[in-house]
Order: C-alpha cells, then structure tokens, then sequence
C-alpha cells in the first residue's frame, strides 16, 4: 500500500478521529502496534522475507540488550560485520557475486524497508553499546523498528526520540490551528506525490526516451529537461512522502524528524546534506563521518584536516552505495563526498585569504550567497544524474550533451 | 575533581585546540562565539577532552552537542557527569 494511497489516507483520518479515545497510552501502543502489522502486511515481503525480518530483529535486539548490559567494542564490531555482509548478500550487490557462491545469492528475498531498517538497527547498537540508552523494551524496540510511518523510506529516527514519543502517545497537536495545519500537510503530501511528482516523473520518462535518438540543439534541450526534472520527481515525490507520514503519525501521538527543511536554499553541499533527506545526513555524519574521521585524527593527529576530507568520501560512497546495489550509487556517493569536500577547501581558502572575519563578511554578501545556492543546486541535480541512470547511461547522456555543445 | 577544576582543564583544552591563549570560557559560550569552532574542529576538541580528562564521548553525544540550546555550559555538565563515572 501506497501512503498516498486514498485507503491510507481515509484509513489514517479514521483512526486518528477514534485514536484518543483508547483510554490508556497501553491501549493507543497496541492499537498503533495493529496498525503498523497490518500497513506491514499490505507491503511486498515474501516467505523467506519474513524468515530475514524475524532473524532481523530478533539480532537487533538480542545485541542491543547484551551490548547495553555489557558494553564490548568487539561484540559490537562483530554484530556489524555480520548485519551489515548479510545486507550486502540480500541487496545482492554487484560486488558479491565475484565473493560469494551463487547458491547463497539464489533465494529472492523480498522486504520491503530494509534499508531504513538497517540504520535504524545500526544506530540501536552502537548507542546501546556507548550507554546512550537505558533499558531496552522488547515491546518498544519492535513498534520503533516496524512502525508504519518509517517503515517504508524513514524518516530515519532515532531510537531514544520514538521511545520517548511511543510512551506518552498523547495529542501532540496543541490546538484546533494545528490540527488544521497537519491536515493541510497531509494533503499537501498527497498532491505532491500523487501530482507534481507524477507530472515530473511522466515528463522525465517522455524526454529520456527521446533522449538517446536526438540531435543538434534539441539535445541540449532535451538534457536540460533532464536535468530538472528528475530532481523535481525526487523532491516532490520523497519530501510529499514525507509530508504525509510526519502530518500522520502526529495525528496519532507520534512525533516524527523532518526530513526536508528548504535544501535548495542551501549554500554548499554540507549545509544540502542537513536539509535534504537531513535525517540520513546527520546520520551519516554521526555514525559514518565522525567515528571515522575521529579514529583518523587520533591515529595520525597532525594531519587531521587532510584526513577529513578521506573521511568524507568514505562516508559518501558509503552512503551511496546504500542507496542501491550498482556502481552508479557509488558515484553518486562519491561525488556528493568530493563536493562536501570542496565546500570546506574553499571555506578554508577563504579564510587562508581574508582570515575569519573575511569568512564572515563573506558569507553575509547576498549576492554570493545567491550564487553559492545556485551553484549547490546545480551540482547536486548533476550528482543526480547518476542516482536516476547506470553508470553507462549517465555517461551517454552527458557525452552526448557536451557533444552537442562542442560541435 | 570538582567543578572549578574541570572547568579549568576544559578551557586549558580549548585553547590549545584553538589557539588562542586569551580564550575565556563562559557557560553561555556555543560554536559562533568561538572562533574557529567548526564541525571538523568540533571533533578535534572532542578528542582533546578525551585524552586530558579520561573520559570518551557517545556518538550520540558528540551530535548533541553541536544542536540548537547546547552550549559551554552543557558540555561542561556532560563532562562532570562522565568525570563522577569514569568511562
């Protein structure tokens, strides 16, 4: 089931008008526990699908409970090893093939959410092994992972947030304006999947079909096309999704992380990385960057600043790669990490330059701020290109464009 | 150790870290007030705080420190908390 869906949306308005009142927060948790099996339910997972999410699960917080009650780097370290190669196997990466026999990657296991299961688990362990959070309730844990209003593509929340949330389950919503406003979301949500994303997607499809036949200056065109469209699919469809599951779980008590906060506001691709699909950069930063770029500084200190930015294409490639299982996600990934990377050379730059109160009057200048956001949006639409195509394709789309210009 | 003598060997940290031996530490401090407070900085002051007190930082908690309403203050109450229980 789709969470634009008309029965999702009437089904959701009809339980959020009954939801409070369920007399007690036990009550609501089993009512939304229901819910969230039965949203489960509609989704694709087959036989061995539900054999690898009990598996999952059982793992997650079996390893939680012990790494929380005897803190070990090394059970930890060997926990992801395993959870993170039997992603890897069930993706069935490119790279596995030449790695593992083929009768491991035979079974097709279909599960729908995974992905956002896998750093939901991720983060559970490492901050139950660091002590970040106290007593781990079975009940809870299982409603954090499988909860319907991140159980598809996130929002990526963290466990202590949906913990806290989950055991008051009262109205969050303060007034009758408010009440009024999360409709509006909601449905603002639904247009934007189910219309302007669904536009920018049939557009985008029309002019890549096109694409490959095309001559003279109606490839640059069809290329700028391209270009647009695709992140406006992306934008529309992802921040619309959003919208409906953040609106719809504070119907029902449940305080949800923003996800999209105006990214094509942002000046440089760091800042993008906090406003786009913010929940998985700041994850990214938390448990890819900083553990990473730390174990850097303090193994060879003096050339920390130099490090960070090795730190930053590992945690990119990395993030990329999570987001599909061929080469072009890694590419994808490593040139959102080059341009990070570039943002804090130039910042530096600045600074070696005009020193930091230069920095500053820099970064008050409207006009460079203008031609910084113009800049930060057009080098992630081209990043873009290579998310929404293989790596063959993407390079034929823009070898033919800059062929078009040259000639 | 009390408070006071955290306090002290915190701001001795932050000076090294960045540079500036006439930086004085106040609990209403954040990142803008302290020049060159960056995120990449922000680790290498975690990893300062480490060596010098002892202690070692969540991942959680280096993130925390860096949201909306934290402050020298806070980091300062975080680290006399993990002073009182050793890591």
């Amino acid at each position: 089931m789709n969470v634009a869906s008309l029965e999702w949306v009437t089904g959701l308005l009809a339980a959020s008008a009954v939801f409070f009142f369920l007399n007690s927060v036990r009550q609501r948790q089993v009512c939304l526990a229901v819910f969230s099996v039965l949203f489960l339910m509609t989704q694709s997972v087959n036989g061995p699908g539900w054999l690898l999410l009990v598996a999952f699960l059982a793992s997650g917080y079996a390893a939680g409970t012990a790494l929380s009650r005897y803190p070990s780097q090394m059970l930890l370290t060997c926990y992801l090893i395993v959870l993170v190669a039997a992603f890897v196997i069930v993706k069935k990466y490119s790279f596995v093939g030449s790695l593992v026999p083929s009768s491991v990657l035979q079974p097709q296991i279909v599960l729908v959410g995974l992905s956002y299961m896998l750093f939901r688990q991720i983060h559970f362990v490492v901050d139950a092994q660091q002590g970040q959070i106290g007593t781990v309730s079975p009940w809870t844990y299982l409603n954090y992972q499988l909860n319907l209003f991140g159980l598809q593509a996130g929002p990526i929340q963290r466990y202590q947030d949906f913990a806290e949330s989950f055991g008051q389950l009262t109205p969050v919503l303060e007034d009758r304006t408010a009440v009024l406003r999360t409709y509006l979301r909601l449905f603002l949500g639904v247009i934007k999947v189910l219309g302007l994303a669904a536009v920018c997607w049939w557009a985008y499809t029309k002019v890549m079909s096109g694409y490959s036949t095309s001559h003279g200056w109606r490839t640059g065109a069809q290329f700028l096309l391209l270009f647009y469209l695709f992140p406006a699919y992306l934008y529309f469809n992802f921040s619309g999704y959003c919208d409906i599951v953040i609106a719809g779980a504070s119907l029902l008590g449940l305080r949800m992380p923003e996800n999209f906060t105006h990214p094509f506001l942002s000046r440089n691709l760091a800042e993008l990385w906090t406003r786009w699909h913010r929940t998985l950069g700041l994850w990214i930063r938390d448990y890819l960057f900083t553990p990473l770029f730390k174990a850097l500084a303090e193994r060879w200190p003096r050339s920390s600043k130099s490090l960070a930015f090795l730190a930053y294409f590992i945690a990119f490639a990395i993030a990329g790669l999570w987001h599909g299982s061929t080469w072009n996600f890694l590419v994808f990934g490593v040139l959102n990490g080059l341009g990070v990377a570039a943002a804090k050379v130039w910042e530096g730059l600045i600074i070696q330059r005009r020193g930091r109160a230069g920095l500053k009057q820099y970064l008050q200048s409207p006009r460079i701020a203008l031609a910084a956001r113009v800049a930060t949006v057009h080098y992630f639409c081209f990043t873009l290109i290579f998310w929404s195509n293989d790596v063959t394709t993407s390079v034929m789309i823009l070898k033919r464009v800059s062929n078009a210009l040259i000639s | 150790m009390t408070r006071d003598q955290i306090r002290s060997q915190v701001e001795e940290v932050f000076r090294e870290v960045f540079q500036d031996d006439a930086l004085q530490l106040e609990e209403q401090m954040t990142a803008i007030d302290v020049e060159g407070w960056d995120s990449l900085t922000h680790v290498n002051l975690i990893i300062a705080l480490e060596k010098r007190l002892a202690i070692k930082f969540a991942a959680a908690e280096i993130s925390r420190l860096t949201e909306p309403g934290q402050n020298v203050g806070t980091l300062l109450d975080l680290v006399v908390r993990k002073r009182s229980k050793p890591a």
